[in-house]
């Protein structure tokens, strides 16, 4: 049978986001893809090196629309390492509470997408009402839903008092048993089985080759964690199980993440309960003196790294993003080959697609 | 039977969702339910202004403008189609004159209400 390649992309109702593929196909059978980036360039790097560093946490904000809070978390600590700034332990759980929140949420967002990819789209409804109720926390606390405006230089903008405690517990446990219902059902649906059980299993080795991280490479056997592995307060305090599966097909990545979900929801809980008493931020100087770091710090989709250069004025002289999301694009390829035109969109929402990360 | 009982629990959530009311809200109609700390609208007093410019300096959407001559002669502006609600302008502003409630934005069709002129304040 003949060859032909399909455009997908930028704008393609199978899409959520600006992503370009072509991909061959000869009858039912996938024979590989090609990708193209940038259509969301935003210059977000160089824009930082023209704005302030207060400005810059609400820039790197805008970088993901998903996890929007592990940026500014990450920014910011790499510019209290260079200040040598201590930040109140009360800050630092706070900030955590955020990043599982934004776990939640965007782990809930990933599973309802592979839901309706697959055709089901009741399990999408109930996934998305579910993550409302995550949402609805952070909004009550920070005052954004999405673009929460948590943090600052030396600490986070808001704090919380008895007034939201009923609220947040209500919310979690609400989410729980929602949730963990689903979630029972969902690892047993012979539907949503056999559609993503060995397709387009990655090995190890790619993952490595192709320096893949998160959910995707614990997918493949692949045993990396930030939290775990280079903790950053309070993370070094809290416990909790790294979820890694053997397979690396689509099935494992929906369980992983599915885990995932479950030992976040354990680790908020925890949070609230040590949260230690005390200030919530410190005052940081305007200028940052002279240096370079680098910092890493695990977002939902995987290992974020920031590099920041400073030149002892109040500008950042360099920053530089690795979004997790990029090197999980870079495998979209690879896995569009011995597959049928049907599991494209498996294939396609089981990494995590989110273009406005990658392209930055 | 356990796989029958959760294949099943679909008929108890179908009924569930007969008797729920919608998830969603009617805006504009509804009663929209913001928590207390919503970043919505931005709100001034005049009053409290002192014409310092510290608001406009961390204002990451170049949302504010300061046009200012001296004290006592300078021109506060707002872009509201730039401001990106994010707070930094009361974070920053220690006489409490710039703030958000938490209402939303409303939209309008009044190309005058892209600039908004905060403060005015002329030599006597
Ligand atoms: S809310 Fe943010 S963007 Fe809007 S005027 Fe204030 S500082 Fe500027
Ligand atoms: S609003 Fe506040 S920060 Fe801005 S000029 Fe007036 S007093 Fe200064």
């Amino acid at each position: 049978m003949s060859k032909i390649s399909i455009p997908i992309g930028p704008q393609h109702p199978l899409l959520k986001e600006p992503l370009s593929m072509k991909i061959d196909i000869s009858g039912e059978k996938v024979l590989g893809g090609s990708l193209r980036l940038g259509y969301v360039h935003r210059g977000i790097e160089r824009l930082a090196q023209k704005r302030n560093y207060v400005q810059t946490i609400h820039l790197v904000e805008r970088v993901c629309g998903i996890c929007s809070h592990i940026h500014t978390t990450t920014f910011c600590q790499a510019v209290e390492s260079l200040l040598k700034l201590e930040v109140p332990p009360r800050a630092q759980y706070l900030r955590a509470l955020m990043c599982e929140l934004e776990r939640i949420h965007s782990h809930l967002l990933w599973l309802g997408i592979l839901a309706k990819h697959v055709g089901l789209d009741t399990i999408f409804m109930h996934t998305w009402h579910d993550r409302e109720l995550a949402l609805d926390v952070m909004e009550e606390i920070t005052g954004g839903r999405v673009l929460h405006g948590a943090n600052q230089i030396g600490g986070v903008r808001f704090d919380l008092d008895e007034s939201h405690f009923p609220m947040i517990h209500a919310n979690l446990e609400k989410l729980r048993s929602q949730i963990l219902g689903l979630l029972d059902i969902l690892e047993n649906e012979p539907a949503l089985i056999a559609r993503t059980k060995g397709v387009a299993p990655v090995s190890q080795k790619t993952i490595r080759q192709y320096g893949v991280v998160g959910p995707v490479a614990r997918a493949s056997g692949v045993d990396v964690d930030m939290r775990r592995d280079n903790p950053l307060p309070p993370y070094d305090q809290l416990k909790f199980s790294v979820v890694t599966m053997p397979d690396g097909d689509a099935w494992a990545r929906t369980i992983v993440r599915a885990e995932e979900i479950r030992e976040s929801l354990n680790l908020c809980e925890m949070i609230l309960e040590d949260l230690p008493d005390g200030e919530v931020s410190k005052r940081a100087p305007r200028n940052v003196p002279e240096g370079e770091v680098i910092i890493r710090s695990e977002a939902p989709r995987g290992e974020l790294f920031y590099y920041l250069r400073s030149d002892g004025t109040d500008q950042p002289a360099r920053l530089k993003i690795r979004t997790p999301t990029l090197a999980a694009l870079c495998l979209l390829p690879v896995q569009m080959s011995d597959i049928q035109v049907a599991d494209i969109p498996v294939v396609l929402a089981g990494v995590d697609l989110c273009v406005a990360c990658a392209d930055r | 039977m356990t796989y029958f009982r959760k294949r099943f629990s679909i008929i108890s959530a179908i009924f569930e969702a007969l008797i729920k009311p919608p998830e969603t809200v009617d805006y504009p109609k509804g009663a929209l339910m913001l928590p207390e700390g919503f970043r919505g609208a931005l709100l001034f007093d005049t009053d409290q202004c002192i014409g310092c410019g510290l608001c406009v300096r961390n204002c990451p959407a170049d949302a504010l403008h300061m046009e200012k001559k001296s004290r006592d002669e300078y021109k506060l502006i707002h872009y509201p189609a730039r401001c990106a609600y994010c707070g930094q302008c009361e974070d920053n502003c220690r006489h409490g004159a710039i703030y958000h409630s938490n209402q939303l934005v409303k939209p309008t069709d009044n190309p005058a209400g892209l600039i908004v002129v905060l403060k005015e304040k002329k030599e006597a």
